[in-house]
């Protein structure tokens, strides 16, 4: 496998980082806390001088008419501008500076957080973006209180305010009474007003400017940001429950026909059939494989033919050291998959072949099983229920668990709207004039199955899916070896929906209902999926934690018990439901990370090689599993 | 040859360098913005 490209995660991290950042600074803005008053330096002031410090501002409304009472009375103040308001009414912020007057922080969202210095970073950002300045006037100093949160009357207010007959006085700019106060305390005679300090603010670097814009616009846009958000996760929850509801109302609804087509089943179907197992390096698994499909219970021949294509652990050895009738077994170089299934399909002398994976277990009914559907002429491929043959331990349960509730119930959804997109190489069947319609098994997807069941619907066959055809296959027992497994099936899959995407305009159900399904299910799904994570992530850390729980928890429940029906409807035990809620935390994030890396490399035009999963040869849950495989 | 793979190589040389943007592009902005406050932190 040539090296996949990866330098686009590095991307997407740290996208998805700025806009988890935009959306939680946008909510952290939007908070206003308490205030809280911080007893500064002091400031000496000479007996009848009076420094008018506003706070609370800039208002849109009271800010403009303070500053109007301030004109009239031809006196200059300072104001402890809080950042947040500053974003919010940076055309205010600017007149409080063009009419003369001082600014000075009292803090991001409200006075008093300059003690954090985060807070008063943001704070400066947001004053570097309105004014292009860096104020030094960081937090209020100790100051004489004018009660005008607290009183009303004018007397009592000027009062106050003259307390000391000198000093800071403490007013605010968010209310009426603040210019009022001032329009008093002009009149009272003997008293000069200055600015809390003469030092001029100074010129914002370019760092704070750019960190300004950038918070400035988290601050004003986050909404909007959310609001994305909540459509992708609108659409994403929209298309989780319509494929939940799909599933189960036809899920049901193809087993009730079944169950009424066993009342007056039809003739037991039994043609003679050739099965070609594909084997690469599968010497762990290629004698339980073969053994378990000699000892079928067919009632007619059953031909296998095994097809080494150039393994170089001694799979051909293994599989003619069986020794078993009606075997045989072809050796060719390494030329592929496809190859060596057109390969064994040569060789095979029956009409109707099942293809079968080199690592799984047949049941001794399955092939009898798989044929029934071929009883129909229209049918051209019927597709098994592949099952997991190594269940124990989390990744195992989680792959049972999804092999049950995902591609079965989906194979069986896609039975009844007559578009199976995918016959699995573990456990198929095709009629040979089908194969030959379309060409036999190309090379142009790595998802050769896939391929090959599209071609064939396209040609005008039936797929049809037959769950009693049981084959145990063995799942990927590392995290790395399905990430390998699931890139490929997926990236494979791109690969056949792109090379048939004709199908969309063609007359027949494959474009109809097979390749939109895998667009939104396969597709879109995944790729809004980790938009639904950090909006998760969002509301437990952020947001309202005991709503996202809730939502979070009904969605999960929903998803349990679908898969719950679908363990039911498959007869396997419900046991492992356990399981299932701790996918949401690695295998869920696994699959859409696979989804994305197949786009991504779909889009490099990059040649991925095929990708083997490491063997162990020890499928403890299919029957005969347990037996020594030599 | 199979589906989706780049036969000149352009299509590669063009998302490459489009990665490289984009990736570039968000470090220094991450950098700055970050490093900014967390400086200040």
């Amino acid at each position: 496998m040539k090296r996949t490209p990866r330098l686009h995660w590095i991307s997407i991290l740290l996208g998805l980082l700025v806009l988890m950042c935009v959306v939680s600074f946008h909510a952290y803005a939007a908070v206003r806390p308490e205030p809280v008053r911080h007893t500064g330096h002091r400031v000496e002031l000479p007996e009848g001088t009076l420094a008018l410090a506003f706070h609370g501002g800039p208002d849109p409304k009271w800010t403009p008419r303070t500053l109007e009472r301030l004109h009239t009375a031809g006196i200059r103040a300072t104001f402890y501008v809080t950042g947040a308001q500053v974003t919010r009414h940076p055309d205010v912020a600017r007149r409080i500076v063009a009419e003369g007057h001082r600014i000075g922080l009292d803090g991001f969202r409200a006075e008093g957080d300059f003690a954090d210095p985060l807070n008063v970073a943001l704070a400066q950002a947001a004053l570097a973006d309105a004014l292009g300045v860096h104020t030094r006037l960081v937090g209020a100093p100790q100051e004489v209180d004018s009660g005008d949160r607290e009183h009303q009357d004018m007397g009592t207010l000027v009062r106050m305010s003259l307390t000391e007959k000198r000093g800071v006085v403490r007013l605010h700019d968010d209310g009426s009474i603040g210019g009022d106060i001032v329009r008093e305390l002009v009149k009272v005679p003997g008293y000069r007003f200055v600015l809390v300090s003469d030092e001029e603010p100074v010129a914002a670097s370019d760092r704070e400017r750019f960190t300004g814009a950038v918070t400035t616009w988290s601050q004003r846009n986050g909404g909007l940001v959310l609001a994305l958000f909540g459509t992708a996760i609108g659409v994403a929850a929209l298309l989780g429950l319509l494929r939940t509801f799909m599933q189960l109302g036809l899920a049901h609804t193809d087993r009730r026909l079944r169950r009424e087509s066993e009342e007056e089943p039809p003739p037991w179907f039994a043609p003679p059939v050739s099965v070609v197992v594909p084997a690469y390096n599968e010497a762990l698994n290629i004698a339980a494989t073969v053994r378990s499909i000699a000892a079928n219970n067919h009632l007619a021949d059953v031909e296998v033919v095994v097809v080494d294509d150039g393994s170089t652990d001694g799979t051909a050895d293994v599989a003619e050291e069986l020794d078993l009738p009606g075997v045989t077994v072809i050796r060719q170089t390494n030329q592929g998959k496809p190859a060596a299934l057109n390969a064994g399909v040569r060789e095979a002398r029956h009409d109707l072949l099942v293809l079968v994976d080199g690592d799984t277990i047949f049941e001794p009914d399955t092939v009898g099983q798989l044929v029934q559907p071929f009883a129909d002429d229209d049918v051209g491929a019927v597709s098994g229920n592949a099952k997991v043959g190594n269940r124990q331990g989390l990744l195992g349960r989680w792959q049972h668990l999804e092999y049950c509730a995902g591609s079965n119930l989906d194979r069986q959804i896609l039975h009844a709207l007559r578009c199976i997109p995918t016959v699995p190489g573990a456990v198929g069947a095709f009629r040979r004039e089908a194969l030959d319609d379309v060409g036999g098994v190309s090379d142009d997807t790595l998802a050769e199955d896939t391929d090959l069941t599209m071609a064939v619907t396209r040609a005008g066959w039936r797929v049809a899916y037959r769950p009693e055809a049981k084959a145990w296959t063995e799942a990927p027992v590392t995290v790395h070896g399905l990430f390998r497994q699931r890139y490929r099936w997926s990236y494979g899959t791109f690969q056949a929906m792109w090379k048939h995407r004709r199908a969309l305009v063609e007359k027949g159900p494959m474009g109809r209902f097979g390749i939109l399904y895998l667009l939104a299910f396969h597709l879109l799904l995944p790729l809004l999926a980790p938009v639904m994570d950090l909006f998760v992530l969002y509301g437990f850390l952020v947001a309202d934690a005991p709503l996202a729980l809730v939502v979070w928890t009904v969605f999960l429940l929903i998803q349990t018990a679908s898969a719950g029906y679908a363990l039911r409807l498959d007869g396997e035990s419900l046991r492992p439901l356990w399981a299932y809620p701790l996918q949401q935390v690695v295998y869920r994030q696994l699959m859409y990370v696979v989804v994305i890396q197949s786009l991504i490399t779909a889009l490099h035009g990059t040649q991925l090689r095929w990708m083997s999963v490491r063997r162990t040869g020890r499928l403890l849950d299919a029957p005969g599993g347990t037996v020594p495989v030599t | 040859m199979q589906v989706f793979v780049d036969r000149t190589g352009a299509r590669r040389v063009a998302a490459r360098l489009v990665s490289w943007t984009v990736a570039c592009g968000l470090l220094v902005f991450v950098a700055a913005v970050g490093g900014t406050l967390l400086g200040a932190w």
